[in-house]
């Protein structure tokens, strides 16, 4: 073989150990019962989506809407309080942006746990166990910065003459931003989004921590699931699937941004 | 464009001028305060008021099951933690996770964008695979290796059983658990590494390699001395990231091993779960996260510090 076939094989057999364990859980969800651990592996079998089935007459439902109602809540209230404030440290030269990236960077690599101590005393104080609200509040210790950061760097690409225009023509501040520079910055504003979206719909720590039964998310309801009902794996894998599509899908469209997302704070825009 | 401004404000010498101009800039401060202050007040209510919150609790004796414990204590958590063996055991387990996630991710990583840099047809492809361990619910990868690596129900024992080698339960076995734990991380997050390396190679100005070539050095000698330290602050960034995030190891251990066999998984950020929510010291788990966080904070000052010298590393 030549190098390039090499190459070629192995970029095959990594995307096969990247890719495997995934599609390992995948098949497993459409398989019946004991179906899904008999060893060795059949190849040839006929898929069943009755884990699915069984999955959405049950409570997984709840947990699941759970799930998408903090997320997209957390996802507004972090863009209609972090786009201003963004708008702001980009255009007005202030000296607190190595603050605020700082910042950035210190709420995003703090363990989960520094925030769930005081939290979880505060929401047993208020009556915020086990509500969404209580969820929403606590996923913005690290939406609201990767917010601000994130959309500062695609304001900063907005270039000022545009507004001068404007302000030439009679407009203010606000309408500037509005009309103009926030429909630029469309597609950092849908990356941003789906960010936030993303870090929200993935925690456990949490939701864990902070919810009891009515407001439990779907990550960790695939948990306590496992603990009643041990061994119907196909439905933990079902599960798995369905909370891993979103996330997964949504990537892909900001795979770009992906690096940058994940080193937020770390590197200015 | 600040040049062109500076200018203006110089050929306006006309009272009137001057105090529309002070006006407009005034009004452009106060809109921009109006912009940034609920940002601000929000954060300050959601992050530093917990953390400082977080501080004085480590100073008090706090018991969830007796809410009359919250008195000031002085510093006795912070002794107790000097001398509590679980604790120091959970610092060399989140060692060992660390430097053997660290260095796997590093290596493999690098590794990998090397061999793959190039061949700017595959890469798109590569790429989009690549994405699908990091951006997994951590839950998902838990499960996913979980399921591996119990014994009668993994594809991976069987395949094992196969080869002729031994079928060990690695989840339940103190020497291997560890390891588990480790594969999975690795498994999630290599690709971050080789994401991050594979952008600054793309980047890499080609100047000092042909001229290196046309001198007759070696590959080897090309690698070693101009692409090692043009990649270097690339490779310093990734490994601080990834060393800040192996200390928040959570999921994985909760749902794999519960930090056993014994307590040989168990990590200090699991060790403080336990302290405050299955023992409900609150005031003792507060310590212990007040001496994990001041450790990040310094790797994050670091990374800073880093990432501030070379502006482009993405």
């Amino acid at each position: 073989m030549n190098s390039r076939a090499w190459t070629a094989s192995g970029t095959v057999l990594l995307m096969l150990v990247v890719l495997g364990p995934v599609l390992f859980i995948v098949q497993m969800s459409v398989r019946s019962g004991l179906e899904a651990f008999r060893m060795p592996p059949t190849l040839v079998f006929s898929p069943t989506l009755q884990n699915y089935i069984d999955l959405l007459e049950g409570k997984f439902v709840r947990s699941l809407m759970n799930s998408t109602v903090t997320a997209t809540s957390t996802t507004v209230l972090a863009l209609l309080l972090g786009v201003p404030a963004a708008y702001a440290f980009s255009r007005a030269r202030v000296r607190a942006q190595g603050l605020v990236s700082l910042w950035t960077l210190t709420t995003r690599m703090a363990p989960p746990i520094a925030f769930g101590i005081p939290f979880f005393l505060l929401y047993k104080d208020l009556g915020l166990i086990d509500t969404r609200i209580g969820l929403v509040v606590i996923y913005l210790t690290f939406n609201l910065s990767l917010v601000i950061w994130m959309m500062r760097a695609f304001f900063d690409g907005v270039p000022r003459s545009l507004e001068e225009a404007a302000y030439i023509d009679g407009a203010g501040i606000s309408a500037a931003f509005l009309r103009i520079v926030l429909p630029l910055s469309a597609p950092g504003l849908a990356t941003t989004a789906i960010f936030t979206f993303l870090f929200a719909w993935n925690d456990f720590f949490y939701s864990l921590l902070l919810t009891r039964s009515e407001a439990v998310t779907a990550p960790v309801a695939i948990v306590n699931f496992m603990n009643y009902e041990s061994w119907e794996w196909g439905k933990v894998a079902a599960a798995a699937t369905m909370i891993m599509l979103p996330v997964v899908a949504l990537s892909v469209v900001v795979r770009k941004y992906l690096v940058r997302g994940l080193t937020a704070g770390a590197v200015k825009g | 464009m600040e040049r062109i401004e500076a200018t203006r404000d110089r050929a306006l010498p006309w009272p009137a001028a001057r105090r529309a101009r002070r006006s407009w800039t005034r009004t452009r401060r106060l809109v921009f305060v109006g912009f940034v202050a609920p940002a601000v007040v929000v954060l300050v209510l959601v992050t530093v008021l917990p953390l400082l919150y977080l501080v004085v609790t480590s100073f008090t004796p706090l018991d969830l099951t007796n809410p009359a414990s919250k008195r000031w204590a002085g510093l006795t958590n912070y002794r107790q933690l000097a001398a509590d063996g679980r604790f120091w055991n959970s610092v060399w387990v989140q060692t060992q996770l660390s430097f053997w996630t660290v260095s796997l991710q590093m290596i493999i990583g690098f590794a990998i964008a090397l061999l793959l840099n190039g061949h700017l047809r595959f890469l798109e492809l590569v790429r989009a695979a690549f994405i699908v361990p990091m951006v997994l619910p951590p839950v998902v990868v838990a499960l996913i290796w979980k399921i591996l690596f119990t014994p009668d129900i993994s594809i991976l024992d069987w395949a094992l059983g196969l080869l002729g080698l031994p079928q060990p339960a690695w989840l339940a076995d103190p020497k291997l658990a560890l390891w588990a734990v480790i594969v999975a991380d690795v498994w999630e997050w290599f690709p971050f590494v080789m994401l991050m390396l594979l952008a600054a190679l793309q980047m890499l100005p080609s100047d000092p390699l042909e001229a290196a070539r046309l001198d007759g050095a070696s590959p080897w000698q090309v690698f070693r001395y101009i692409t090692v330290p043009l990649l270097k602050p690339t490779l310093v960034v990734a490994m601080l990231f990834r060393l800040i995030d192996s200390v928040k190891a959570f999921p994985h251990i909760f749902i794999m091993t519960g930090g056993g066999p014994g307590t040989t998984t168990e990590v200090t950020n699991f060790y403080a779960y336990l302290q405050g929510f299955s023992y409900t010291y609150v005031g003792y788990s507060s310590a212990i996260i007040v001496v994990m966080l001041l450790a990040t904070f310094v790797m994050s000052l670091g990374v800073l510090r880093v990432a501030g010298r070379e502006h482009d590393v993405e």
